[in-house]
C-alpha cells in the first residue's frame, strides 16, 4: 500500500462524508503540485454548475488582478473545485484561491503548513498529514501553537455546527507530537529580543545615553531576565539566612581568616615531602659522607660504605662498616666526626655496596687506624633559604592558633565557605541577568564607534546620521559600501541586482542566470567587504542567480514577467518576493536624498523601474 | 509485566520513545518501525527484558494533568511541560466508553443563521479599552477581529488614528480589502514594505516593521502628525513577539509605542498572556487587562483516516479539549500500528 493516502481518493472521501471544504496540509509545495496533477490525471468532475460559478467569479477577479486571467491552474481549479495555496504562487493567485474558498466554491485546498499562520481562510476541516516541518534546515516537530493554528481552521464560525481535524499518515508521521499539539496549551512565549546596530544608532540618536539602559529594562526580555533574577536572587536570599550563624566572630570575616591560614597550614604540611631541605649543618656534612670515608658515630668508628636517601624519607642515610665488621644503616646526622682519613675503594651497586674483596680490607685497614684521627673542619653555610621558612612564620603570625573561638571556626568553616561560594556565584547571576541586556548593547555600541557611527562619547558621527536609516538585515554591509562609494554612478540595475543578493536568503539552489561583467565584479566587492565584516554581521548568501535575475528586470523595462520567470527555476512566487524585497531594501537606500542624492535618485529609478506588470498589480 | 501489558504500554509511547528503551538493548534498532520493535521487545532474554521493564516503569507513570488556569512561573516550566504531556488515563475518558465514527459525524452542519450577538468576552475587550490596554487570547475563528473593529469604530468616532499592525504582507492586504470595504477606500490607508496607499488615512494598515520605523523616527524628532493622534494601535497575530529573527520588532513597537495610545494585542496562541500583560503592565502608563477566553465558538473533533480509506475517531473521546490529557481511540491505535507495520515492513528498513 502506498505510505500516504491518493490525494483524489482523500477528497473523494472528504465529499462523501460531508467534510468539504477542507484544507490539506503537505509537507512541501511539490506535494501540494503533485496533489493537483493527480486530479488532473483522475476522471472526478465537478458538476457544470459550480464550473461554471468558478469560472464567473475568477473572471471577474481578475479585473483586479490581471496576471490571473491566464493562469495555468484555472482549468484544474475548475473542473476539480480543488486548488494549492503555497509560497510558490504569485500573491495575486493566492488571494484568488482564499477567495474562492471564502465563498464556498472550492472542496479542498493543498497548502503547505508554512502558510498557515495568519492565513484567513477556513473550512470545515483541516487534514494533517506530517508532525514536523522543515525549519532553516531541519526538520523539527511541529509546536503545539503551530499545531493548533493549523487546527484552528476547522470549523468556521456561522457556517459549521462542528469543526474536523483529520490525520492521515504519511511516514515520519508521530502521532503523540500532534495529539499533543491538538489538546495540550500553546508553548509560552519566550522573548527573542536582539540588539542590532540599527537599534543602537537609532536609540542613542533619540536619547542621551545614560537613558539607554533604562529603555532597555523594558523590554519583555527583561521582564522576563528579571524574574529569572529573581528566583536566583530568592534563592541568593535563603543562602543569606543560612549564612546568618557564621557573622562576625572574633575577627569580622573569619572565614577569609580561617581560610587563609588553613591553606597556609596546609601548605607548610605539604611541604615537608616535597624536597626535604637538610639543615645547614647536615647539607654541609654530605659532600664528605661519600664512599671510603672514616667517620665517627655514636658507637665508635666506622667507614663509609655509601650514602643514600630512601624515597620518601626525611633524612639522608649512609651506610657504615662498623669495626665489629657489621654494616649498619645510619642517619647522615647520627654522624659525629668526620675524619680526615679516606679509604678509596670501588663500590658496587648491591649490598654490601663493595667486593667482598674489599670489604675485607677494609675491615683489616679500620682495626690499623691509629686511635686518634683528624675531624676535618665543616664549614657551614649560616644564610638559611627563607623559602621554606616562610609559610611557617606565616602561620604563626595567624591569630588563629590562639584564638579563642578557634574550635568554632574549625567545625564551621567548610559548610561557611560553601555558602558564601554560592551566594558569590549567586549575586554574580543574578547581576548577569539584571544588566546582560546593557552589556550586548555597549558591545555593538563600541563596534559602531570603530567604524565611525559612533563618538566616543556615544554622539551619532554625521556617517551615524545617515546610517541609522538603513533598517533592515545586513545594515552594517550596506552601510559600509555607501560609505566606500561602492554604488558611485551605477545604473539601477546593477544597484538592484546588488541588494537582491543581499537581501535574498533562500538557498533553495537557484538556475545559472549569467551577470553583466560590471555587476559580476561588483558582486565581487560585496562579497570581499562582507566577508571582512564576518565578525560583526553574518555575511548574506549573495547568489549570483537573483543578483542576475533582478537585474534583467529593472535593466530591460521590455522583459515580460512570464519571460523573466522562464530564466529561472525559482518558483514564480519566490521571484515575486525576491523582487519585492529589493523594492524594500531600495525604498530604504531612496530614503537617503539628503545625503547621498545621486545614490538615492538611482534607488528611486530602480523602484520605478520593477514596479510594473506583476508587481504593480496589487498587493 | 505480562506480554500483553507490555504490549500496550509501548503501543501508548511514540517511536522515539521506544528508540530510546533499545538504545543498547536491540542491535539496529534505529532502522526499525514501530510493530518491529515491540516484537523484538517481546523476544528479549527475561534479564535485558525486566530491565526494560524497569526503565519503562520510571518513564511512564501517570500524571494529572494541569489545571487550564494554572500560569507557570518561568522557574517550573520543565514541570509544567511535565504535566501536559499525555497521561495514560486521563481522568475524562479512563472510564467512559469510547466514541464511534456515528458520534463522530453526527450533527455536522450549517447552524441556522441568527442575527450577530457579540459574546461577552466580545463586549468585555471592547469596554475595557476605554480605560485600559487589552490583550486577547482567544481560539482561531473565534472572533477577535471584531473586538479589532469595535475598537477602531470607537476611536475614530474620537478622531483618533488607528494603527493595525499584522506580520504578513498577505494578511495586510487581506485586512486592507476587509476594512476598507467595512469603513470606506478613503478611510483605509496600507503601508508595507513596498506599497503605500492612502498614507494618511485614520485607520492605517502596516507591517509591523513599518510601524517599529515610524516611531523610530518619531523618537529622533521627526514629527509625524499621525502618531499625535494616535489613539489606537492593534497588534494581531501578536505571537510573532516569538519568532527568533522579527520578535524583537514586536518589541520595540510595544516599548516606543506612544503613551497616550491603547494598546490591542490579538492572538491565539500564547501560552502565557497573563505574564504578557504583567509586562505591558509594568512598562506602560496604564494597566493591561488580559481577556483570555478559551473555548471554541466551533467544537474541533479529530479523526484518523487510515490510507486505505477507512475513517476512526482519533481519540476516545469526540471532542478535543485542552489540558485534558489524551486518550488514542483503540481503532485507531489498531490502524495506525498497521500503517507502520505496513509502510516500515516487519524487517524496519525505512
Ligand atoms: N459573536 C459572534 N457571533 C457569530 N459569529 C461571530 C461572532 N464573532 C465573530 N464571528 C465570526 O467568526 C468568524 C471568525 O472571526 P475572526 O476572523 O475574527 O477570527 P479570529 O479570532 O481573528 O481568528 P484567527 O486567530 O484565525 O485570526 C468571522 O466570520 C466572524 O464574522
Ligand atoms: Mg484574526
Amino acid at each position: 500500500m502506498a505510505p500516504a493516502i491518493h490525494p483524489v481518493e482523500l477528497v473523494e472521501i472528504l465529499r462523501h462524508k460531508n467534510l468539504t471544504p477542507a484544507i490539506i496540509f503537505l509537507t512541501s509545495r511539490r506535494a501540494c503540485d503533485e496533489a493537483l496533477d493527480a486530479f488532473q490525471r483522475s476522471s472526478v468532475r465537478l458538476p457544470q454548475n459550480r464550473c461554471e460559478t468558478i469560472a464567473t467569479f475568477l473572471k471577474d477577479l481578475a479585473d483586479d488582478y490581471p496576471s490571473i486571467v491566464d493562469h495555468p491552474l484555472i482549468p484544474v481549479v475548475q473542473r476539480f473545485g480543488v486548488a494549492a495555496h503555497h509560497a510558490g504562487h504569485l500573491p495575486s493567485w493566492k488571494i484568488a484561491v482564499e477567495e474562492l474558498m471564502r465563498k464556498g466554491h472550492l472542496d479542498a485546498v493543498f497548502a503547505t503548513t508554512t502558510l498557515a499562520a495568519g492565513v484567513d481562510f477556513p473550512a470545515r476541516t483541516v487534514v494533517i498529514t506530517q508532525s514536523s516541518v522543515r525549519k532553516a534546515k531541519d526538520f523539527s516537530d511541529l509546536t503545539i501553537g503551530e499545531i493548533q493554528q493549523l487546527a484552528g481552521r476547522g470549523g468556521r464560525r456561522g457556517k459549521d455546527l462542528v469543526g474536523f481535524v483529520i490525520v492521515t499518515p504519511s511516514p515520519y508521521i508521530d502521532l503523540h507530537v500532534l495529539a499533543k499539539g491538538l489538546t495540550g496549551f500553546p508553548e509560552a512565549i519566550e522573548s527573542q529580543f536582539v540588539i542590532s546596530y540599527p537599534m543602537v544608532l537609532n536609540l542613542l540618536k533619540a536619547h542621551p545615553v545614560d537613558h539607554i539602559e533604562g529603555i532597555l529594562a523594558k523590554s519583555f526580555a527583561q521582564f522576563q531576565l528579571n524574574q529569572r533574577a529573581e528566583v536566583h536572587q530568592s534563592h541568593l536570599d535563603s543562602v543569606h539566612e543560612h549564612l546568618k550563624p557564621f557573622g562576625p566572630r572574633e575577627c569580622t570575616d573569619w572565614i577569609t581568616q580561617w581560610q587563609v591560614y588553613d591553606l597556609a597550614r596546609r601548605r607548610k604540611s605539604q611541604r615537608r615531602p616535597l624536597p626535604y631541605r637538610d639543615t645547614p649543618a647536615l647539607a654541609a656534612q654530605l659532600p664528605f659522607l661519600t664512599s671510603g670515608r672514616v667517620v665517627g658515630i655514636s658507637k665508635g668508628r666506622g667507614i663509609v660504605l655509601r650514602q643514600y636517601r630512601s624515597r620518601g624519607q626525611r633524612y639522608p642515610m649512609v651506610s657504615v662498616l662498623r669495626s665489629n665488621g657489621t654494616v649498619a644503616e645510619c642517619p647522615a646526622m647520627l654522624v659525629t666526626h668526620i675524619y680526615d682519613r679516606l679509604l678509596e675503594f670501588t663500590s658496587t651497586r648491591s649490598y654490601p655496596w663493595c667486593t667482598p674483596g674489599t670489604l675485607e680490607w677494609l675491615n683489616q685497614e679500620m682495626t690499623q687506624l691509629p686511635p686518634r684521627l683528624p675531624s676535618l673542619p665543616i664549614l657551614v653555610d649560616k644564610e638559611i633559604q627563607e623559602d621554606t621558612q616562610l609559610t611557617d612564620v606565616l602561620t604563626d603570625e595567624f591569630p588563629c592558633p590562639t584564638c579563642p573561638s578557634r574550635n568554632a571556626c574549625r567545625k564551621d568553616h567548610s559548610t561557611a565557605l560553601k555558602l558564601r561560594q554560592k551566594s558569590q556565584q549567586l549575586t554574580k547571576t543574578v547581576q548577569a541577568l539584571r544588566t546582560g541586556l546593557w552589556h550586548r548593547f555597549q558591545e555593538k555600541a563600541d563596534i559602531l564607534q570603530h567604524f565611525g557611527y559612533l563618538t566616543p562619547s556615544s554622539h551619532l558621527t554625521a556617517e551615524g546620521e545617515w546610517g541609522r536609516l538603513i533598517r533592515i538585515d545586513h545594515s552594517l554591509l550596506i552601510t559600509e559600501l555607501i560609505r566606500m562609494e561602492a554604488f558611485a554612478g551605477s545604473e539601477p540595475s546593477l544597484l538592484a541586482g546588488v541588494l537582491a543578493s543581499i537581501a535574498h536568503d533562500d538557498d533553495r539552489p537557484g538556475s545559472f542566470l549569467r551577470m553583466s561583467p560590471g555587476l559580476s565584479s561588483m558582486l565581487n566587492q560585496v562579497r570581499a567587504v562582507a566577508d571582512s565584516l564576518a565578525s560583526y554581521e553574518d555575511p548574506p548568501l549573495l547568489r549570483s542567480d537573483v543578483a542576475a535575475l533582478a537585474e534583467r528586470w529593472i535593466g530591460n523595462p521590455e522583459l515580460k514577467w512570464e519571460n523573466l520567470v522562464r530564466m529561472t527555476n525559482m518558483a514564480e512566487g519566490d521571484v515575486y518576493r525576491l523582487l519585492a524585497r529589493t523594492l524594500e531594501f531600495l525604498s530604504q537606500i531612496q530614503s537617503l536624498r539628503e545625503t547621498h542624492p545621486e545614490l538615492a535618485d538611482s534607488a528611486k529609478m530602480g523602484i520605478t523601474l520593477i514596479r510594473r506588470e506583476v508587481l504593480e498589480e496589487l498587493p | 509485566m505480562t506480554d500483553e501489558e507490555l504490549i500496550s504500554f509501548l503501543e501508548d509511547l511514540p517511536l522515539r520513545r521506544l528508540h530510546v528503551l533499545a538504545r543498547g538493548r536491540v542491535h539496529r534498532h534505529f532502522r526499525m518501525g514501530k510493530q518491529r520493535l515491540i516484537d523484538v521487545f517481546l523476544k528479549l532474554p527475561p534479564q535485558i527484558r525486566s530491565a526494560l521493564e524497569e526503565d519503562l516503569r520510571s518513564t511512564t507513570i501517570p500524571i494529572k494533568a494541569s489545571p487550564p488556569e494554572a500560569q507557570q512561573p518561568r522557574s517550573q516550566k520543565k514541570s509544567s511541560r511535565q504535566l501536559q504531556t499525555p497521561s495514560r488515563h486521563p481522568g475524562k475518558s479512563s472510564g467512559e466508553p469510547s466514541t464511534t465514527v456515528a458520534d463522530l459525524l453526527e450533527g455536522l452542519g450549517v447552524p441556522p443563521s441568527t442575527t450577530f450577538v457579540p459574546d461577552p468576552w466580545q463586549v468585555d475587550a471592547v469596554s475595557q479599552l476605554a480605560t485600559t490596554d487589552v490583550i486577547v487570547s482567544a481560539p482561531t475563528g473565534s472572533g477577535k477581529t471584531y473586538v479589532a473593529v469595535e475598537a477602531m469604530k470607537q476611536a475614530m468616532a474620537k478622531d483618533s488614528t488607528v494603527i493595525y499592525t499584522s506580520p504578513l504582507k498577505a494578511l495586510s492586504n487581506t485586512k486592507y480589502m476587509e476594512f476598507s470595504h467595512l469603513f470606506g477606500h478613503e478611510q483605509v490607508g496600507i503601508l508595507t514594505g513596498d506599497r503605500r496607499d492612502n498614507a494618511q488615512a485614520p485607520l492605517l494598515i502596516m507591517t509591523t516593521e513599518i510601524l517599529r520605523n515610524l516611531l523610530y523616527d518619531a523618537a529622533s524628532g521627526e514629527i509625524d502628525l499621525r502618531l499625535n493622534t494616535l489613539g489606537l494601535v492593534i497588534l494581531d497575530e501578536s505571537q510573532f513577539l516569538a519568532d527568533p529573527e522579527r520578535g524583537v520588532v514586536w518589541e520595540e513597537t510595544i516599548i516606543f509605542c506612544p503613551t497616550q495610545a491603547r494598546l490591542l494585542l490579538l492572538s491565539a496562541s500564547i501560552g502565557n498572556p497573563q505574564e504578557l500583560a504583567d509586562w505591558l503592565t509594568s512598562i506602560r502608563p496604564i494597566p493591561c487587562h488580559l481577556i483570555h477566553h478559551r473555548r471554541r465558538s466551533v467544537p474541533l473533533r479529530g479523526a484518523y483516516l487510515h490510507p486505505a480509506g477507512k475513517l476512526s475517531p482519533l481519540f476516545k473521546s469526540r471532542d478535543i479539549t485542552q489540558g485534558a490529557g489524551y486518550a488514542f481511540h483503540p481503532e485507531t491505535k489498531r490502524l495506525f500500528s498497521k500503517y507502520e507495520l505496513e509502510t516500515f515492513g516487519p524487517r524496519g528498513g525505512r
